[in-house]
């Protein structure tokens, strides 16, 4: 379990620093892959069976193979894929997470002392703010929508650990709700590049009134 | 009961009119008039019935759930103001409104029936629910019928000022029936008599209640929407809005000063009388300014309910020192001159419309010498003006003079230095502000009426059609009626001003009409007599000889006078002008339409602009401040999605942090 902790501390601040769409893709897809190892891991411990595999085998359909995939393709079809980050914005990124990490170890520190799971609290503490500096910061769509699964996967990181497993029904509810606000950002993406032939959410400001 | 419950359905039988077919839209507009005229009668009736015959019992008592309808003697004196000028209006308006015919003129008639079944609402609701839902489909009412003309730029800026101030006015009214509420049983009017509420929050809650009737009846710092909310309705929604909605106001203000919030408190009236002269008397020095004839009106609407007003604060400070029996002569004083001027503004905005449908204009520069074209709008226009000026035989005079009479009263009682002293001030500015309404009229009568036309609308002028003679004939022969007997109206006045306080009613003062008393009495038939004798005198003495012969001018250049040798409006008010120049302000611009030479054949265009005093100073400060700081609030909200994800965040952090701390 400490492994995978540090994997997906590891996968987080790489996130925080990639510019390249298909990169940003696949360090999204296996991070997910972190995930539902962790989740398999969770329910083996806790005995095994349909209920305890189920999430982990939903994150593997929906979060592993699904979204990045849905993601990739439009990566494909994507032809500018022209950079225009500055670079500052990468450093801010990498500098938050870092920040992040510390205040989630702080976190544990004074909210929950002498928890089990300290590690895993403080790496999605460090997912839900970096999925959200993300969005704040980039100004690309995939970027964007990648922080917004980190961000997910962060809360349900968290959910699985504090709960140790929830009902199967808020379980499915979750991935659902996922599945479609990421259809939707994928169709909105797509309709942007048709119609600005760009991804970048900037020009979304000349929309306004 | 049944009367005033039954005229509550005609005015919603009447409300009915908008859903009908466009093709009967005349058909509709004369149907749902008929529904108003006749339940504005019955609503007149049941008042003056419940008033003329008495009897303990309230005039209604109804309840279902929360709702609940009650109606006194406060409310049925209001409920006869409101059906006579229905009445009335709703006549005149069957003719008059037949000029929308084609522009949504089944909304005009269906709402003119909406806006007075809420008027009628207001006044008998028995508890702060019905009240506030009432008031509110008023305001929205009258919102729409100011918007009526909606494709006038200045009309739809109208409406909306109207609007936000009267959404204020409300919100005022709604907090102060919420702080006597929740210190009484219940939100019923007869459970918030015994409200339990005392020290600072009482205070406030008389505040709010003066600040938000004093907002819907235009008192001064509050009026700005009212000079232009009225020129921009059809005129008989003006007539209604200043003859009844001011009313209704006073009504409201009434029930808090005599039932809820009581007038205890020294302050209280006197706060009510300062702002009722400061709004008498520059509300006629504006109306004497203005040059379209329905702003005059307006303006002269603040005019009167600052009369109002300050005699109503008048009674209150009386109140406060235990003076029941004078307190009740001001109080007369108040409910007569509000029922008089319901009369003689309605009538006056009906002759206001008179002349915009004759000439197509507002502006009485441009008029002239309309006695001629339309002599009986003229003759009911001059008992109007009359009225309003008050003179002797119309109805403007007994209010004024119970005005006058129970301030000389508050001089007699009045202990301090300091009251004494706001005795002067009030009787300098109530002897300004007549004079001033005497000049006012004059000029706007002279102007319009008499002369020689001033330009070519007046020549298109035309008599009009009979039912709208009809309704201002009402209007006058009522101002006349009451000028000449005031007796029943005062008396009827006093006995239900009495009767809610139920203070020990004597005679107090001698305002007994035509008796002993030991003050000086109004008598109208002794006025009356001295008049025809004086008339009769000159008209024998100037019989026979030439008088009226006309002489031709000797120094004229031999040129014949033109009508721009006539005095203008703006001319006749200059003297006010520059005497009250510090307060008005004027701003005078003068631009050379041609300029061939220092001393000739130039031509000159003079701009003359009286900015609104509270506009300038109080309103545009504020309105400045608010946009400014609205920009900073934007640059806050800017419409980038990052952003707001950035507040979540921050926002997120700061909890933690927080959490960790």
């Amino acid at each position: 379990m400490d492994y995978l902790v540090v994997f997906l501390v590891l996968v987080v601040f790489l996130q925080t620093r990639i510019t390249d769409l298909r990169r940003a893709v696949i360090c999204l897809a296996s991070q997910s892959l972190i995930i539902a190892c962790a989740c398999f891991w969770l329910g083996l411990s806790h005995g095994g069976g349909l209920h305890a595999m189920l999430p982990g085998l939903l994150t593997l359909a929906v979060k592993v193979i699904f979204i990045p995939g849905a993601v990739w393709n439009l990566v494909g079809k994507l032809t500018n894929e022209r950079e225009i980050l500055s670079e500052s914005n990468v450093n801010y990124s990498t500098m938050a997470a870092a920040l992040f990490l510390v205040l989630g170890y702080a976190i544990v520190e004074r909210l929950l002392p002498g928890s089990m799971g300290r590690d895993i609290i403080a790496a999605s503490i460090l997912m839900i703010m970096t999925g959200l500096s993300l969005m704040v910061l980039r100004k690309r769509a995939i970027i964007q929508i990648v922080g917004l699964i980190t961000l997910e996967n962060g809360i349900y990181l968290l959910g699985l650990l504090m709960t140790e497993g929830l009902p199967l029904v808020v379980e499915l509810g979750v991935f659902l709700d996922v599945l479609i606000a990421v259809v939707v950002l994928v169709i909105l993406t797509s309709r942007m590049r048709l119609s600005f032939m760009t991804t970048d959410t900037s020009v979304m400001k000349k929309l306004k009134g | 009961m049944d009367v005033l419950l039954c005229s509550l359905l005609v005015f919603l039988l009447g409300t009915l009119t908008i859903v009908w077919p466009k093709r009967l839209e005349l058909a509709a507009h004369y149907a749902g008039m008929l529904c108003a005229i006749v339940a504005s009668g019955m609503t007149a009736f049941s008042g003056l019935r419940y008033l003329l015959v008495p009897n303990d019992a309230l005039l209604i008592e109804a309840k279902w759930g929360s709702y609940s309808l009650v109606a006194d003697g406060w409310s049925s004196v209001f409920l006869v103001i409101t059906g006579i000028a229905g009445f009335f209006i709703s006549i005149y308006a069957l003719d008059y409104a037949r000029g929308y015919l084609g522009s949504r003129i089944r909304a005009l008639t269906g709402m003119w029936n909406l806006f007075l079944f809420s008027i009628v609402a207001v006044l008998i609701s028995g508890d702060a629910f019905t009240f506030i839902v009432s008031w509110e489909i008023m305001a929205l009412v009258s919102f729409l019928l100011v918007n009526h003309e909606a494709g006038k730029k200045e009309t739809v800026s109208a409406a909306y000022q109207y609007m936000v101030m009267t959404h204020l006015g409300t919100a005022a009214i709604l907090v102060a029936f919420y702080l006597l509420g929740s210190h009484s049983a219940s939100f019923a009017f007869a459970d918030m008599m015994h409200n339990q509420l005392d020290g600072v929050m009482r205070h406030i809650a008389f505040l709010c209640a003066f600040a938000g009737f004093a907002l819907k009846s235009g008192l001064m710092p509050l009026h700005i929407w009212l000079p232009n909310a009225h020129p921009a309705a059809p005129s008989h929604v003006s007539a209604l809005m200043s003859g009844v909605m001011l009313k209704v106001a006073l009504y409201g203000f009434g029930r808090f000063a005599f039932q809820f919030i009581g007038m205890e408190v020294f302050w209280y009236g006197l706060l009510v009388t300062v702002v009722g002269l400061i709004s008498a008397f520059l509300g006629v020095l504006y109306a004497t300014m203005e040059v379209d004839m329905k702003r005059i009106l307006a303006y002269s609407s603040v005019e009167n309910m600052g009369i109002i007003f300050a005699v109503f604060g008048c009674g209150m400070v009386l109140m406060s020192m235990n003076l029941f029996p004078l307190a009740v002569v001001a109080f007369t004083a108040a409910m007569v001159h509000a029922f008089s001027h319901s009369l003689m503004k309605g009538l006056m905005f009906m002759s206001a419309g008179a002349v915009m449908h004759a000439t197509g204009s507002k502006n009485i520069e441009k008029m002239g010498g309309l006695i001629k074209k339309m002599p009986y709008t003229a003759f009911f226009t001059l008992i109007g003006a009359m009225a309003l000026s008050s003179l002797p035989f119309t109805s403007g005079l007994i209010g004024e003079w119970l005005v006058l009479q129970s301030f000389i009263t508050l001089a007699q009682q009045a202990g301090s230095p300091e009251l004494r002293l706001l005795v002067v001030f009030a009787f300098v500015l109530l002897g300004l502000t007549g004079a001033t309404a005497l000049g006012c009229f004059v000029r706007l009568y002279g102007t319009a009426f008499l002369g020689c036309p001033r330009s070519q609308i007046v020549d298109r002028a035309h008599e009009q059609p009979f039912f709208m003679l009809l309704g201002m004939g009402i209007a006058a022969a009522l101002v006349v009626m009451v000028g000449i007997l005031p007796d029943p109206v005062v008396n009827t006045m006093q006995g239900i001003v009495a009767g809610p306080m139920t203070a020990p009613m004597g005679n107090p003062l001698g305002i007994i009409w035509g008796g002993s008393g030991r003050y000086a009495i109004y008598s109208p038939a002794i006025i009356l007599a001295v008049t025809v004798l004086v008339t009769v005198f000159v008209a024998v003495a100037l019989l026979g000889s030439k008088k009226f012969e006309r002489r031709d001018v000797t120094w004229n250049c031999g040129t014949y006078p033109t009508s721009r040798q006539q005095y203008s409006a703006t001319g006749f008010s200059k003297p006010l002008r520059r005497a009250f120049g510090s307060i008005l302000n004027p701003q005078r611009r003068t631009e050379y339409i041609r300029k061939e030479h220092d001393y000739f054949g130039r031509k000159l265009k003079v701009h003359l602009e009286i900015p609104d005093l509270f506009t300038e100073k109080l309103y545009k400060p504020v309105q400045t401040w608010m946009i400014s700081s609205s920009s900073a609030f934007r640059h806050i909200q800017e419409g980038s999605v990052s952003l707001y994800i950035g507040y979540t965040m921050i926002a997120m952090i700061c909890v933690l942090i927080w959490g960790v701390l």
